[in-house]
C-alpha cells in the first residue's frame, strides 16, 4: 500500500478517486430516491460529446464535458417539465443521441484513438494535477450546494407535490440537482470513465437501501461503500494492471451483491 | 354573517382540459375554523379543485385568493397543511423513519445550513404526540400499517403549524377502526386547535355531525350549509348525473 502511494500519479488518483466517491455517492442518494438513476448514464454519455469536441477542436476536454453535461441536464429537465414525455424515454433518447453525436464528431475529426478510450473507461494514469485541482474546487462547490439544500432535496425526492405545496422551489431545485450531478459526472469521467460513472453513483445507494435505515444513515453507508470501492478498486488496479474504472465498478457490484445476501428477508 | 378575510376566496373558477370543462363557474369561500367536507362522484373535479387551491394546477379562468393574496404574492405556505390521496401508500423501501417524515413539515421554514432549533424540535414532537405516533418515531415508514402512515402524514402537515389542513381522501386503504379514530382526531384538531379542515371524502354519513358545510362537486359546486339535512333527490341527481328518483324507487321495490 505504502509502495503504491510513493508514486505521485497514484497519490493524485487516490485523492481524485476518493473525492469523486464522496460526490457520486451523496448526489447518487438523491438521484436514486427520485427514481432518476438513468440520468447519470445519460449525462455521462452527453459529457462524451464535450470530450469529443474538446479532443477534435483542441479545447480542454474536461471543461467541454462540464459545459455539455450541464446543457444536457437542463434540456432533460426542460423536456420533462414542459412536454408530456416519460422521463425514462427522454433519458434513453438523449443517451443514444449523445453517443451518436460524440462518435460522429470524433470520427470526422480523426481523433478516435486512445484519448477517447481514456474517457470511456477511465484511467488513473491520466489524472493530472490540473484535474485534481478542478475536482477539488468544483467538487467542493457541488458538495456544498447539495448539503445546503439536502433537506429540500430529500423532501422533493419523497413527494414532489407536497414539497411544492410547502413552498419549496421544486423546479429550481430540480434544475440545481441535475446541474450538480452533471458537473460531478463530467469531473469523474477521467478517473472512472463515462461508461462506468453511473454505476458508482447508483450502486452504493441501492446497496445502502438494503439496510433499511433512515436517510442520513443511508447516505453515510452509501458514502462508505463508494469510498471503500474506490480505494479497493484502485489498489487492485495498480497491483494487477487492471483498468481502474472497471475494477472500481466490480468492487461496488460485489458489495451490492453482499448487501443483498446479508439483508435478505 | 362572516366579516373576516376568507382563507380561500374563489371566484368564477373554470378549468378545462382539451376544451372539455372539468370545473365550471365555481365560486366559494372557506373561512377560518370551518370544517368542510367535499363530496362528489369520481372524476367530478374534487381533486382538481383542491389542486388549484394549492397552486398545483392553473385555472383556465377565474380568481383564487389565499389569505387575501394572489398566488404570486402568497409566501406563507406553512399555513397550509396538505395530505394527498396517496398518503398512506408509501414506497416501502424509501429510507425514512417516522421522525424523518414529520421533520419534513419544518423544511420550508428552514434557512440554508440551519439545523433544527429547539422550537422546530418541539413542534415536531408536539405533532407526533397529537397524532399518537411518538412511540413509532424510529420506525421505518414502510413498515407501518395504512392507519399509522396516515397519522404520520397528518403529523408532518401539523408540524408546520398550519391554519388549514386539506385532506384528499386520506382514508384510502385504511381499516375501519383506524378511520373512526382518524375522524375523532380531525374533530379534535378543528374544535380544540381551531384548525380549518377541508376534507374530500365518501364517508359523509360518519362525519355529518362534525362538519359545518358540505361542498358537492360535479363540474359545478353545490354548497350545503346544513349538512345534517339529507340532499334532496333532485340535488343527488344533479350531483351524480343519475336519476336519484329511479334509484330511490328501485330500492323500495326490494
Amino acid at each position: 500500500m505504502l509502495e503504491m502511494l510513493s508514486y505521485e500519479f497514484m497519490q493524485r488518483a487516490f485523492l481524485a478517486g476518493i473525492i469523486i466517491a464522496i460526490l457520486a455517492s451523496i448526489s447518487g442518494t438523491f438521484v436514486v430516491l427520485k427514481r432518476y438513476s438513468m440520468i447519470s448514464e445519460t449525462l455521462a454519455h452527453s459529457a462524451l460529446v464535450g470530450v469529443a469536441v474538446g479532443l477534435v477542436a483542441g479545447f480542454n476536454p474536461l471543461w467541454m464535458a462540464v459545459i455539455v453535461a450541464i446543457a444536457c441536464a437542463w434540456l432533460i429537465e426542460y423536456l420533462r417539465s414542459e412536454f408530456s414525455l416519460y422521463s425514462d424515454a427522454v433519458l434513453a433518447i438523449l443517451l443514444s443521441g449523445s453517443l451518436a453525436i460524440s462518435v460522429i464528431i470524433v470520427s470526422l475529426g480523426g481523433a478516435f484513438n486512445n484519448s477517447l478510450f481514456v474517457y470511456l473507461f477511465g484511467s488513473i494514469l491520466s489524472v493530472t494535477q490540473e484535474d485534481v485541482i478542478a475536482i477539488i474546487a468544483f467538487g467542493s462547490l457541488a458538495l456544498g450546494l447539495l448539503l445546503m439544500f439536502s433537506k429540500e432535496l430529500y423532501f422533493i425526492a419523497y413527494d414532489e407535490e407536497v414539497a411544492k405545496t410547502s413552498g419549496i422551489k421544486v423546479k429550481l431545485l430540480n434544475f440545481l440537482l441535475v446541474s450538480v450531478v452533471a458537473v460531478i459526472i463530467a469531473l469523474s469521467i477521467r478517473v472512472v470513465g463515462s461508461l462506468l460513472i453511473g454505476a458508482l453513483m447508483v450502486i452504493p445507494t441501492v446497496s445502502a437501501l438494503q439496510f433499511r435505515v433512515g436517510f442520513i444513515k443511508t447516505m453515510l453507508i452509501s458514502l462508505v461503500i463508494a469510498v471503500f470501492s474506490v480505494i479497493l478498486g484502485m489498489t487492485l488496479s495498480f497491483y494487477f494492471s487492471l483498468p481502474s474504472g472497471a475494477t472500481i465498478v466490480l468492487c461496488v457490484l460485489f458489495i451490492f451483491i453482499s448487501s443483498l445476501i446479508v439483508n435478505r428477508r | 354573517m362572516k366579516f373576516t378575510v376568507p382563507i380561500f376566496n374563489i371566484k368564477n373558477l373554470n378549468f378545462n382540459v382539451k376544451n372539455q370543462s372539468v370545473l365550471s363557474n365555481i365560486s366559494l369561500d372557506i373561512f377560518a375554523h370551518e370544517y368542510i367536507a367535499i363530496i362528489g362522484p369520481n372524476g367530478g373535479g374534487k381533486t382538481t379543485l383542491i389542486r388549484m387551491l394549492l397552486g398545483l394546477e392553473k385555472p383556465t379562468s377565474g380568481d383564487i385568493k389565499i389569505f387575501g393574496k394572489k398566488f404570486k404574492d402568497f409566501k406563507d405556505w406553512h399555513k397550509i397543511g396538505y395530505v394527498p390521496q396517496r398518503a398512506s401508500h408509501v414506497d416501502s423501501s424509501f429510507p425514512a423513519t417516522v421522525l424523518d417524515i414529520v421533520k419534513m413539515g419544518r423544511t420550508s421554514k428552514k434557512s440554508f445550513f440551519s439545523t433544527f432549533s429547539d422550537i422546530d424540535k418541539e413542534l415536531v414532537y408536539d405533532a407526533m404526540i397529537k397524532m399518537d405516533v411518538l412511540n413509532l418515531k424510529d420506525k421505518m415508514i414502510g413498515t407501518l400499517s395504512g392507519g399509522q402512515r396516515q397519522r404520520v402524514m397528518i403529523a408532518r402537515a401539523l408540524a408546520s403549524k398550519p391554519e388549514i389542513l386539506i385532506l384528499d381522501e386520506p382514508n384510502t386503504g385504511v381499516d375501519m377502526v383506524s378511520q373512526k379514530s382518524f375522524y375523532a382526531l380531525l374533530r379534535k384538531l378543528n374544535k380544540e386547535e381551531g384548525i380549518t379542515i377541508v376534507f374530500i371524502t365518501h364517508d359523509i354519513g360518519v362525519i355529518a355531525d362534525d362538519i359545518a358545510r358540505l361542498f358537492t362537486i360535479n363540474q359545478k359546486a353545490i354548497i350545503c350549509n346544513n349538512p345534517k339535512q339529507t340532499l334532496s333527490c333532485q340535488e343527488m341527481s344533479e350531483l351524480y348525473g343519475i336519476d336519484a328518483h329511479l334509484l330511490h324507487n328501485h330500492k323500495h321495490e326490494h
